[in-house]
């Protein structure tokens, strides 16, 4: 009490006095180092560093190659690689493949989230459903998804079926623990407010627990989602006449590494560009959280 | 007090947290009534069950024996009727201010253009006016806590529950608060139970307060503050000058420091 008393006599004072200072101290710009404990740098300079480490990574491999540290058949240079991906999109009708891949990464995902995301809210509002549910889903994520392909080779084949039911388990187990983990977190005290507005359990099921953890669900698909490739991967490379992996195989036995390689990239790219697509869905649908993330 | 002027009465309310085995007994045999169109403080230091007996009262949590009655019907879980604005900003993030403001009417099924003049009302009355479309994270500590008691008045309650609602802010906003809360009372005639351990906060706000010791939490007196009768306190500053203002916070400090001193182990 005695605090706020001395404070009040002369409020201005002090405000003013802590602005001068503040104002002091931005004026002078010390010499900026290169190693600086957790400080934040300039865009030109994080910019010209994400460039630098690619050109090193691809003058070490074209390095590499010209000097012939290993068989060219086994290390084929990035131009190869490029031409080779060129020629599987021109000629080999690569495009259908990849479309096939992101069509089962797509559907087996989007039931996984149809399943999850209510389950999950569910889970993470009420201690019953819970209760029932968590022994079971704890049990199923400690099992390796790929220890179920030899038994979905058998009950699916080696079609559609498979890969979708892989990729299915691969990620619903996760996706349920992080949605109910996010949903927990929803702070009590929104949920009171509700309540002692008047808000029944669907009212405040639908206008405050939905609302709240939806950006978190977001972000738990956008990691389930990078999640959900490795196991498409898995699923072509095991048995698949078509998509990436399928083709991926294909070249393998007739030792075509660059387009392995090739294989490879364009995964890397189409990770990125569902990663940036899911950023963006988060920036647009949540302009309130503008300035937090 | 005349017994048809009284809005909400505990009787005999009594908490005891855990099992058997280790059981805490935070409240017992609380009773206190509130009249309609006053503010009534609940005063007591850490320990004292203050919140809890505001959560009961509240519907949020049942008292292990009594009972709170608001209109001389007994209650049972939380309702409209006694909204709450708590200590956390608890602004719904994705919603305007004045969604948040109309948010409780919407449940409640008010129509829109009734919604709508009362949400513009209240927000007015808050002085938000100018931040009507802003989303809570854009504004100040204080602003949120606008933006709550706007929500709850808008919503039209019969009692407002404050659970140590400005205990986040910063004195000198604090203060403000304070006093636009009276000017709030004074326009909307709101019956107000707000639970705080400020002694200031109390003196300033409270026409009466009801006072609770520590371990268990129980009534030990009810203070009328007889000095501030007929006086029209608009600001701290006025209150401060009162006579009788500093005697009061004395007797009230020596009340808290004896409760206080009774459970020194626990610091």
């Amino acid at each position: 009490m005695t605090g706020t008393i001395g404070q009040s006599t002369t409020p201005d004072k002090i405000s003013g006095v802590a602005k001068r200072s503040m104002a002091d101290t931005s004026s002078k710009t010390p010499r900026r180092r290169f190693f600086e404990f957790k400080k934040d740098i300039p865009t030109s300079w994080s910019i010209t560093l994400g460039v630098a480490v690619w050109v090193s990574f691809f003058g070490v491999w074209e390095f590499a190659v010209w000097q012939q540290w290993a068989n060219d058949i086994l290390l084929p240079g990035p131009v190869k690689v490029l031409s080779a991906l060129y020629t599987m999109f021109a000629d080999n009708g690569f495009l259908n493949d990849v479309l096939i891949s992101v069509w089962r990464v797509l559907l087996s995902f989007a039931l996984a989230c149809a399943v999850a995301i209510p389950l999950g809210i569910l889970m993470g509002t009420f201690r019953t459903v819970e209760a029932f549910f968590s022994p079971f889903v704890s049990a199923w994520r400690y099992l390796p998804a790929p220890s179920f392909i030899p038994l979905l080779l058998m009950w699916f084949g080696a079609g559609d079926m498979q890969k979708l039911s892989l990729l299915f388990i691969g990620v619903i187990w996760f996706l349920i623990t992080l949605i109910t983990d996010y949903v927990k977190s929803v702070p009590a005290d929104l949920i009171r407010t509700s309540v002692t507005l008047g808000g029944n359990r669907l009212q405040v099921l639908r206008t405050v627990v939905v609302p709240a953890s939806l950006p978190n669900i977001t972000i738990a698909m956008r990691q389930m989602l990078a999640v959900s490739w490795t196991y498409l991967v898995i699923a072509e490379i095991t048995a698949a006449d078509a998509g990436i992996g399928a083709v991926m195989m294909r070249a393998k036995r007739f030792l075509h590494v660059d387009e392995i390689m090739a294989g490879i990239l364009v995964i890397g790219v189409l990770g990125l560009m569902f990663d940036f697509l899911l950023r963006q869905v988060y920036r647009f649908a949540f302009p309130y959280l503008e300035g937090r993330h | 007090m005349p017994l048809d002027d009284t809005i909400l009465t505990t009787n005999n309310v009594s908490k005891t947290f855990g099992s058997k085995t280790k059981a805490v007994e935070a409240l017992r045999d609380v009773s206190f009534s509130v009249a309609r169109n006053e503010l009534c403080i609940l005063l007591g230091p850490s320990g004292c069950g203050k919140s809890t007996l505001l959560n009961i009262v509240a519907g949020l949590e049942d008292p292990t024996s009594g009972s709170v009655s608001l209109d001389g019907e007994i209650i049972h879980g939380p309702s409209r009727q006694r909204g709450m604005v708590f200590q956390s900003y608890t602004s719904f993030p994705w919603l305007t201010v004045f969604e948040n403001v109309e948010y409780g009417m919407k449940l409640n099924g008010v129509p829109k253009a009734e919604r709508t003049e009362r949400a513009e009302k209240f927000i007015e009355l808050v002085h938000l006016s100018r931040f009507r479309d802003a989303y809570p994270n854009t504004l100040s500590g204080g602003m949120k806590q606008r933006v709550a008691i706007a929500r709850t008045l808008a919503n039209e309650p019969e009692i407002l529950l404050m659970d140590e609602p400005f205990g986040a802010l910063d004195a000198e906003t604090r203060w403000h608060m304070q006093e636009m809360l009276l000017e709030i009372v004074e326009t909307t005639h709101t019956t107000i139970l707000l639970v705080t351990h400020d002694i200031q906060e109390a003196i300033f706000l409270a026409d009466k307060i009801v006072f609770l010791s520590a371990n268990p939490g129980r009534l030990k007196t009810v203070l009328d503050l007889e000095f501030k009768k007929g006086a029209e306190l608009k600001s701290k500053e006025d209150l401060i000058a009162l006579p009788g203002y500093l005697e009061c916070e004395r007797e009230i400090t020596a009340l808290m420091r004896a409760e206080a001193g009774k459970s020194e182990e626990d610091y």
